[in-house]
Parts: C-alpha cells; structure tokens; sequence
C-alpha cells in the first residue's frame, strides 16, 4: 500500500502550547479513524494534512509533495472542517457551485458535479433553501457534499456525524465505507467510538499530541500485553468450569455473572485459552451457549492505552 | 457526627439581593479588558493630558510662571473636551463587542437561562463601558479640581469655583452616557463588533464633517446641533459657563442628545431579547 | 498557448472570488447604512443647491464651489475613507470570524489570487457606493435652464472621478493589507484615517509624505476650504509624482497583502 499521506516527526506548537509532538505515521488507500480525547491533537493533525497550518518542526506529505502552500494538490483533496459555518445567504447549490467554480471545471460539469453531490447527500429537495434556514443536519451534509463534489482522491472529515441523527449518521456510515472501498483515503476523526468501528478498523489513535498506536484495531489489542484478554462464556455449568480453568497458570482471574448462568475469565494467553476450552467442554459435559470477548474492541483498545 | 453526609445538600448561607446581580457582569467584562496590554497601554496614554495639566497647574499656581492659563471653569471644560477622543476610542475597544460578540456566540440564552433579568445584563455591559470612560473623563476631571483646590493656598478658589464639581459631574456624565449608549446599541444591533465600531466612528466624524459642509453652505454656525461632539462640546460651554463656542442653540444640541440616547435605549431594549423568531 | 491558458484560468479564478466576495460583503444589511451615508452626501448637494436657487444666503457659494468642498470633505475625506475601511478590512478578517476562509483556502487557486480578487471586489464595490454620489451631486448642483456651466465643468467631473477611483485604489489597498495583517484592523485604520492622517497632513515637513491624503490633495483640483490649512504649512506634491507614488503605494500594498495571505496561517478559533 502506497502512503498518499505522510507525516514525518511532524510537530506543531502555538506559543508554549505543544499541539503535536513527533508524531511519525503513514496514511494509504482506505479508511482510517483519527481517534482521541479532546486535545489530543486530531484537529491540528487534520489541519496540518489539509494545508491550513504549517508544520513548526518536521514535514507532513500528501501525494508526495509537501503540502503548504502546494494549491494544486487541493484539486486531489476534500476537507470537511469540524465548524458549522457558512455563507449563510447562498442557497446550498450556489454555495457547491461557487466553491466548484474555483477547480478547472467547466460550467456544465459544475452543475452535474452540484447535482451529484447534493443526490449523494439526500439535500436535493432542499437545494434552493437558504443554508441559514438549513437544520443542523442538512448543515452537516452540505458540509460534507463540498468535500466531495470534486471527487477527490483525499478525503479529511472532521466529526462529520456531529448534529446528524441515527438515519444521516447511518448514511454518512455507508458513505465512508463506499469511499474506502472504492480505492480513496478517508480520514475521519470522530469521538464516537463505534461508529469509527462501524467505518473502519483502521485507526491512528492520538492522545496529548503524541500518536499511541496505529494500524487494525484488532492486531492492537494483541499487542497490549499488559492487559489480560477477557473472555465471557455462557454455559450450562459455569462454576463447573471455572473449577476446570482456574488450575491453568495463564488464567488471571475468574468472574461470575450476577444471573449464574456466565463467567468472565482474563487471560494472558487467549490462542492457549481458546485452543484448550472444547476439551475441557467435552470432559466436563458442559453445554457452551454463548462465547464472546467483550474487549476485543476500540473502546478497551482507546481505555487501555489512553486511561 | 463522625460520618459526614456526602449527598446534595441545600445551600444553607446568605443569598445575594437581587439588584446586585449586574455587577457580575460588569465585572467580568473589566477584568477581561484589563487583561489585555494594548488596552492598559493605551488608557495609560489617555491620561496623560491629566498629568499635563497638573504640571500646568503647579507652574500656573503654586510657581505663578504661567500667566496666561487661567485657572477657571474654561480650563477644566477644555480639559474634558480634549478627552473626548480618547473617549471615542476606549468605547470602541470597551464597548464594540459587549452586546456584539454575545449575540454572535448566541449567548443570551445562555444569560437569560440564569437568575439575572434583561435590566441586570444592560445594566452589567453599560457598567464595562462606563468604568472604563469614567476613568478617562469624570475621575480625571474631579482629581484634577482637587489638585488645583489644593495647589491654590486658600479656600478663595475653592469658594469662587465650588460650582465646577457639579460641572465636571454633569459633563463627564453626558459624555460617558452619549459614548457608552451609543455603542452599546450599535453594538445590539449586529453580530460583528467591525459593525458596531466603525458605525459609531461614521457618527462621530460623519457628523463633524456634516456641520462643517453645511456651516461652509450657510455661513452659519448654527448648525453646530448635527454634530455630535459639538452638541457636547455646546452644553459643555453651558455647565461651565463658558461663551458659546458656536452659533447653535444650547437647547438644539440637547435635544438632539436626548433624542440620540432615547433612541439609543429604545434601540438596546428592542434588540436584547433571549429568543430570536424566525419568520 | 500554456501561458495564455493560465492567464485564462487566473482570471477565471480572480472572477470567482470577485463574485463571492461581492456576493457575502455588499448583498448584506450593513450596505444599507452605507447606503444611507451616501444619500445624506446627495442630500448635502441639494441643500447646496437649495441655497443657490431660494438666495438663503446673502454670499452663496457657487456651484463649482459647493462641489468641490463636497467631493473633498464628504466624498474624499469621509466617503472613500469610510467605504474603503469598512470593506477593506472585512475582506479577509470576516472570513477568518466567520470561519469560512477554510473553504477558500482548499481550492486549487494560488492564495495571492484570492486576495486579489477580495481587492477587485473591494474596488468593485466602492465604485458603486462612490462614484454615482459623485455623477448625482454633480447633476443636482448643476442642472438647471442654464446648462452652459454643467458642460463646462464636465472635464473637473471627469477629473475628480478619476482621482476618486484612485482614491478608492489607494485606501482600499492600505485597508486591505491591514485586515490580512492586523487583528484589531478597524480600529488601527481609524487611528489612521481620523488620527494620523487628520493631523500629519497637516504639518510642515517630510511627515506628510507618509500619508496617502497628501498625494491625493495634491492632485484634487479643488480648493478645500476645510483643508485650507494644509495649503497655507507646505508645498504639494508635483501631481505626477503624485500618480506615481500612488500607483505604487497600491501595488506594494496589494503585493504585500497577497504575501501576509499566503504566508500566515489563520487560526480560526473552535
């Protein structure tokens, strides 16, 4: 995979503030969730991949050529920023149409391009409403049908699902994906944890300017060895059971559910726990109904590395 | 007890009166200014006439090495009057963005959710203004009377001149209350302090420039009433009894104040609301 | 063929954001004061005229007179200076608090076009305040059953127009530049315009030069009765060297603009 965004000891500080510190990462073809508490970074990050800051130390790439200043690169890029602001007297299509007329299209392409992004949107029905009369929902998606009416190949969205409810933030969902799938680099930053899940399970996870991990969120959670995995089993007999597994030595801790019919156990070595667990089943006529790993997710990944 | 309750507890101590609750406000709105540097700077400009001026009176009084400046009503209104550009500046900076930047932030709901009435916010934002025109304008003008009362060495000054302190009072307060409303209601009436700032320098010196084209029309001074700083300056001459500087009738110049600063509340108490319909 | 493609496409960007600009900064609510602010300067030259035609005044002021002491305290001294502030230092700043300069800023336009079609849309717009309070004072003092002075005096109208749009050129630059530059713009172009302008231009010596009013006075045919008082400390300035040092007030204050543009970067604030 090709990096189409690159960041290399790329720091940014506001007077004795240090926004980003060294931070080191590479971004290809796909989607990938900016993840982090508020402060972590993300935003400046995200402005500093679209051109609209300066590096203080280090050099962010996008494409291969550095950024900043670098206008013909914008033709190749989307930028969905996080504040709700407009021109609040255009209507949504002469807010896509102006903003399209300043990429090397034609007047008729501009219509049909003001036309697409609206239709991918759902905004066509509202297209000639004043923005300023637009709900917080319709807000968000305009916003986002102006990073995209170019058709760009990078694609940063600041929290495009803020203020959109359940049936918007499932579209924008799909959207995503579509996006990732089709071959684009999409950044997203968002707070909610699985709904970056729900987008990818690719993430770059940030915290006091610093980045703590990056890649499947999956092979993370292997790689955090200092936090035993937990893993529920629902069976026929679970006191049965625990009296099997708690001799093995990679088995940390045994907790039983308050209904009686569950146990958690944590353990170091989950490959070793799952490989021995039909046996044990089998000797000790257990039924198995239910078996789940409740930490095997980007909420335990984002606490344990953050907390 | 040895277990102290730690759930919600009722707040059992005194409970501020009401009428106090704007000074919440105002205060606020000082400290945030007197934070900042170019603002402290530049105020500190502005009292420099004072201290000038002290060093005119001790070389008039207490050296008697400057016969000319004679220390009467005329020399305090002077003094005044030569505020009232930086008056015009420090209301800008104060009060541009009071109402301004609230309405932008949509704020006012956020104000009107608390315990404060819409009398309690105008009251806290004209409060910024005033404080701080009051310091370049009445407190100046009133130390300044004190030091030549106190320069002169008898009380025949104080006895011929007791009359200036109501001047000075009634003249600061026209003064800050035409700088301080006015503002404030541009201020009411946009979201961006720009608005607020260069509409109140287009009345000022619109105004001037006004007079000055019509008075060059009518060979009159008499117009002197379009004017703003001229209508302060007209009922200036009056408080301190001064010869009139122009043309205009003391009772057009105030009526024109009165009109502004009526239109100025009226402007203010329209605009101030803590929900906006839209139509 | 290259190159006349991407002056074509320059100059289709620059149109753009003209328009944009245009679009957000004159179809607004605060035009409307503007508005209001020309119309009284129209009103001033009916009074003008009113005091010619009913003999108000036992000394009236001639036509020729009452215009050119409007054209250079209302319109030269208020009017462009006015216009050209309130705009000017809108251009980039309102962007900036109204946090739409992101979008600007990732389109594939060169950052310096966008300031220079913000300046073209500044002109654009100060022309159309300005210039017609010119043409209609100049109809409402003139017109009348006597036309001879009206044709007479058109080359003075012809003039002042010009130097009027120079006029606009020249603060609308310096005013563009501090709102790229300056946080608190509005109230450093008042302490220009009202302050260092309003009492340099009248002192003796070099301190003069430094200000574009004594350029543009050097230029204005008219006597100033109100600024009588520059004329009687010092000398003006040969009117072509006047045109020259304006002209390159404007491209240095416009380059140098498009450069503050380009190289800072803009914190919209969360």
């Amino acid at each position: 995979m090709s990096a189409l965004v690159e960041g290399k000891t790329l720091s940014k500080w506001y007077g004795q503030v240090v926004a980003l510190n060294n931070v080191t990462f590479t971004i290809g073809q796909g989607v990938v969730g900016l993840l982090g508490p508020n402060g972590a970074g993300k935003s400046t990050l995200m402005k500093l991949i679209t051109g609209q800051l300066r590096p203080s130390q280090g050099e962010i790439t996008v494409f291969g050529e550095r950024i900043w200043n670098n206008f013909p690169l914008f033709h190749r890029m989307g930028f969905c920023p996080e504040q709700d602001s407009f021109y609040e007297r255009m209507t949504g299509a002469e807010f896509l149409s102006a903003l399209l007329h300043m990429h090397p299209f034609g007047d008729a392409e501009v219509a049909k391009r003001v036309d697409s992004a609206l239709e991918t949107v759902n905004l066509s029905s509202v297209r000639d409403k004043k923005i300023a009369a637009y709900s917080k929902g319709m807000r968000q998606r305009i916003k986002l049908a102006q990073a995209i009416a170019h058709d760009p190949d990078v694609m940063v969205l600041d929290e495009p699902l803020a203020g959109m409810d359940p049936v918007g933030r499932r579209d924008i969902i799909q959207l995503v994906r579509q996006w990732g799938k089709e071959g684009k680099c999409v950044v997203v930053s968002s707070h909610i944890l699985h709904e970056v899940e729900a987008m990818t399970s690719t993430i770059l996870l940030m915290h006091n300017g610093k980045v703590l991990a990056e890649g499947d969120v999956h092979q993370i959670r292997d790689l955090i060895d200092r936090h035993p995995h937990s893993i529920r089993i629902r069976c026929s007999r679970p006191r049965k059971l625990a009296e099997a597994l708690v001799g093995f030595p990679d088995v940390e801790s045994i907790h039983f559910d308050p209904e009686g019919d569950a146990l958690t156990a944590e353990s170091r070595k989950p490959d070793e726990f799952y490989g021995r667990l039909p046996e044990l089943m089998l000797d000790n006529d257990i039924e198995l109904e239910e078996i789940t790993s409740p930490d095997d997710n980007l909420q335990a990944v984002f606490h344990y590395l953050v907390k | 007890m040895p277990i102290h309750d730690q759930s919600y507890q009722h707040w059992q101590g005194d409970w501020t009166s009401h009428p106090y609750r704007w000074w919440v406000i105002s205060r606020y709105g000082i400290s945030l200014l007197a934070k900042k540097r170019g603002f402290l700077v530049f105020l500190f400009l502005a009292l420099i006439p004072f201290l000038a001026r002290c060093v005119i009176l001790y070389g008039a009084v207490v050296m008697n090495r400057i016969a000319f400046i004679t220390i009467d009503g005329p020399f305090f209104e002077s003094f005044l009057s030569q505020q009232l550009f930086f008056t015009f500046i420090l209301a800008i900076y104060a009060g541009a963005g009071a109402i301004a930047n609230d309405l932008k932030a949509n704020a006012l709901q956020i104000y009107f959710s608390r315990a404060i009435t819409r009398r309690d916010y105008l009251i806290g934002k004209l409060g910024v203004v005033v404080f701080f025109l009051s310091l370049t304008t009445l407190l100046p003008g009133l130390l300044l009377f004190l030091v030549a009362a106190i320069f002169h060495s008898d009380l025949e000054f104080l006895r011929q001149y007791s009359w200036v302190v109501l001047s000075i009072l009634g003249y600061s307060l026209l003064i800050i209350a035409a700088n301080a409303l006015v503002i404030l209601a541009l201020s009411s009436m946009s979201r961006s302090s720009r608005f607020a700032g260069i509409f109140f320098a287009a009345v000022v010196f619109f105004s001037q420039i006004l007079y000055g084209i019509l008075s060059a029309l009518l060979h009159t001074s008499a117009v002197a009433w379009i004017s703003l700083t001229d209508d302060l300056r007209q009922i200036g001459d009056v408080l301190f009894r001064s010869p009139l500087t122009y043309q205009a009738s003391p009772w057009a110049s105030a009526a024109v104040l009165a009109i502004l600063l009526a239109g100025s509340v009226w402007i203010i108490h329209a605009r101030v609301k803590a929900v906006e319909v839209i139509k | 063929m290259a190159d006349s493609d991407g002056v074509a496409k320059g100059w289709r960007n620059l149109k753009t954001i003209a328009n944009l600009t245009l679009d957000t900064l004159f179809w607004s609510k605060k035009t409307l004061f503007v508005g209001l602010l020309s119309l009284i300067v129209l009103a001033l030259a009916g009074v003008g005229r009113a005091v010619l035609v009913l003999n108000l005044v036992p000394t009236a002021l001639p036509a020729s007179q009452v215009f050119g002491t409007l054209m250079s305290t209302a319109v030269m001294r208020f009017l462009v200076v006015f216009v050209t502030l309130f705009y000017g230092t809108a251009l980039v700043s309102e962007e900036v608090e109204g946090k739409t300069l992101t979008y600007l800023f990732m389109r594939p336009i060169p950052k310096p076009t966008i300031m220079l079609g913000k300046y073209v849309a500044l002109v654009w717009i100060g022309s159309i305040m300005v210039l017609p309070v010119v043409m209609a004072s100049y109809l409402i003092l003139y017109v009348g059953a006597d036309m001879r002075p009206f044709f007479q005096d058109l080359n003075v109208l012809c003039r002042d127009i010009g130097i009027i749009f120079l006029a606009l050129l020249a603060y609308g630059s310096f005013f563009s530049l501090l709102g790229a530059w300056l946080k608190h713009s509005i109230l450093i172009g008042l302490a220009y315009a009202f302050g260092w302008e309003g009492i340099v231009a009248v002192l003796p010596g070099f301190t003069r030069k430094l200000t574009i009013t004594h350029y543009l006075q050097s230029i204005f045919p008219h006597q100033d009765t109100l600024g009588a008082l520059s004329m009687l400390v010092g000398d003006r300035t040969d009117p072509l060297e006047s045109i020259v040092t304006l002209v390159l007030m404007i491209v240095l204050f416009v380059a140098t603009a498009s450069l503050i543009v380009r190289e800072k970067e803009y914190v919209l604030e969360q």
